[in-house]
C-alpha cells in the first residue's frame, strides 16, 4: 500500500510544512471540545453523586474517574459496587463495556502511523468515544493522519471535564439532587447522534449501525447486564464485513 | 479516606480499561489491511456510537422516545450545541408533561 500511487497522492501534504504548531492545533481541539464538554457535565455530577451514595469518598470519585475515564464502565461498576466491592465482576463488567475501545484503537491505528510508540501508548490511555470520534473525524479529512496536537487538545479538554465534574457531583449531589429530572441526561445521546450525522454516508452505508441498533437494543432488553455493548457493536461490525464488497 | 479495597478494584479497573485502549492498536499498527477490513473498520465507529446508545431508543417512557425522536431530527439538521439544547429541553418539558 505504500506504493507509487500512494505517493504521489500525498506528495504535497508530506512535501509542505502543512502541520500547524501543536498548540494552535491543541486550541482547535479544545474549541471542536466545547459542546461535549457541556454535555459532560451532567452525566458527570450524576456519577460523582452516585458514587458517593455507594461510599465513594470524595477522593475516591477522582481517582476512579481520574484512572479509569470510561464513563460507560463507571456507571456500570458504581451500580454493581458494595462494600467491601465484588472485585471479579466490576472489572469483567468492566472489560465488557469497554471491549469497544479494541475497535476503536483498530479503527484508529492506521491514522497513528506516523506517531512513535512512546507518544501513542500515552495518548491512547485518553480515547474515550468523543475524543476518538472527533480525532478520527479530524484525521480522515486530512489525508488520513491524526493531528496529535488536535487529538490532545480535545482529550485533554474532556478528561479535565469528567474528572472535575465528577468531583463536583460527590461534593455538591446532595445539593443538586438529581439531575436526570431536568433532561440533562438526553445530552449523552444528543452528542452521540450528532457524531453518528456526521459520520453519515448515505443510507447503504449505515445499514451495518442499524445492525447494531436492533441487536444491540434487543440484547440490552433480553440479557441483563452490558452485554448489549460487545454483541451489538460487533453485529454491526459482522454484517459490514457481510456486506463489504 | 481511601479504601484499599476501593482502590484495588479501581487500579484493577484501569488496567483493564487502559489495556482495551491500546489493543487494538498494538495488533493493526504494522498490519496492511485489506480493503474489505478497511470497509469493516471505517463502519465500526458508528455501529460502536450506536450501540452505546441503543438503549436510549427503547426505554418504554413515552416522554423520552418523543425527545429522542426530536433530538435524531434536530441531530440531522444542527450542529452539535443546538442539539444538546434541543435534547435537554424536550426532555426536561416532555418528562414534566407526560409524568
Amino acid at each position: 500500500m505504500h506504493g507509487f500511487a500512494l505517493m504521489t497522492d500525498t506528495n504535497f501534504t508530506l512535501d509542505t510544512p502543512v502541520e500547524r504548531s501543536s498548540f494552535s492545533e491543541a486550541f482547535r481541539g479544545l474549541r471542536d471540545a466545547l459542546p461535549v464538554m457541556l454535555g459532560f457535565v451532567p452525566l458527570a455530577l450524576v456519577l460523582g453523586y452516585q458514587a458517593a451514595q455507594k461510599g465513594f469518598s470524595p477522593i475516591e470519585v477522582p481517582l476512579l474517574t481520574g484512572l479509569n475515564f470510561a464513563g460507560g464502565s463507571e456507571f456500570a461498576a458504581i451500580e454493581l459496587w458494595t462494600s467491601p466491592p465484588h472485585i471479579s465482576l466490576i472489572v469483567a463488567i468492566t472489560l465488557l463495556v469497554n471491549s469497544r475501545h479494541f475497535l476503536m484503537g483498530a479503527a484508529l491505528a492506521p491514522l497513528m502511523r506516523h506517531l512513535p510508540k512512546r507518544k501513542a501508548f500515552p495518548a491512547l490511555f485518553f480515547m474515550c468515544d468523543e475524543s476518538w470520534a472527533i480525532g478520527l473525524a479530524d484525521g480522515r479529512k486530512a489525508g488520513s493522519r491524526l493531528s496529535l496536537g488536535y487529538y490532545i487538545g480535545v482529550s485533554i479538554s474532556l478528561y479535565l471535564t469528567w474528572v472535575v465534574f465528577t468531583s463536583v457531583g460527590a461534593l455538591a449531589g446532595p445539593i443538586l439532587g438529581d439531575v436526570r429530572r431536568f433532561g440533562f441526561d438526553m445530552a449523552f445521546p444528543a452528542v452521540f447522534l450528532v457524531m453518528l450525522a456526521g459520520m453519515w454516508k448515505g443510507v447503504s452505508a449505515a445499514r451495518p449501525w442499524l445492525v447494531s441498533l436492533v441487536v444491540g437494543a434487543a440484547t440490552y432488553l433480553l440479557v441483563p447486564g452490558a452485554w448489549y455493548v460487545p454483541v451489538g457493536a460487533l453485529s454491526g461490525v459482522a454484517a459490514a464485513f457481510f456486506w463489504a464488497k | 479516606m481511601i479504601d484499599p479495597m476501593n482502590f484495588l478494584t479501581i487500579l484493577l479497573m484501569a488496567s483493564v480499561t487502559y489495556l482495551t485502549r491500546i489493543g487494538g492498536y498494538v495488533l493493526l499498527r504494522n498490519r496492511t489491511l485489506s480493503p474489505r477490513a478497511k470497509t469493516v473498520l471505517e463502519n465500526a465507529p458508528g455501529c460502536v456510537l450506536i450501540t452505546v446508545i441503543a438503549p436510549n431508543f427503547v426505554t418504554g417512557h413515552p416522554a423520552d422516545i418523543v425527545a429522542l425522536g426530536l433530538t435524531v431530527a434536530a441531530a440531522t439538521r444542527l450542529s452539535i450545541l443546538p442539539t444538546v439544547l434541543v435534547a435537554i429541553v424536550s426532555a426536561g418539558v416532555l418528562r414534566s408533561l407526560l409524568g
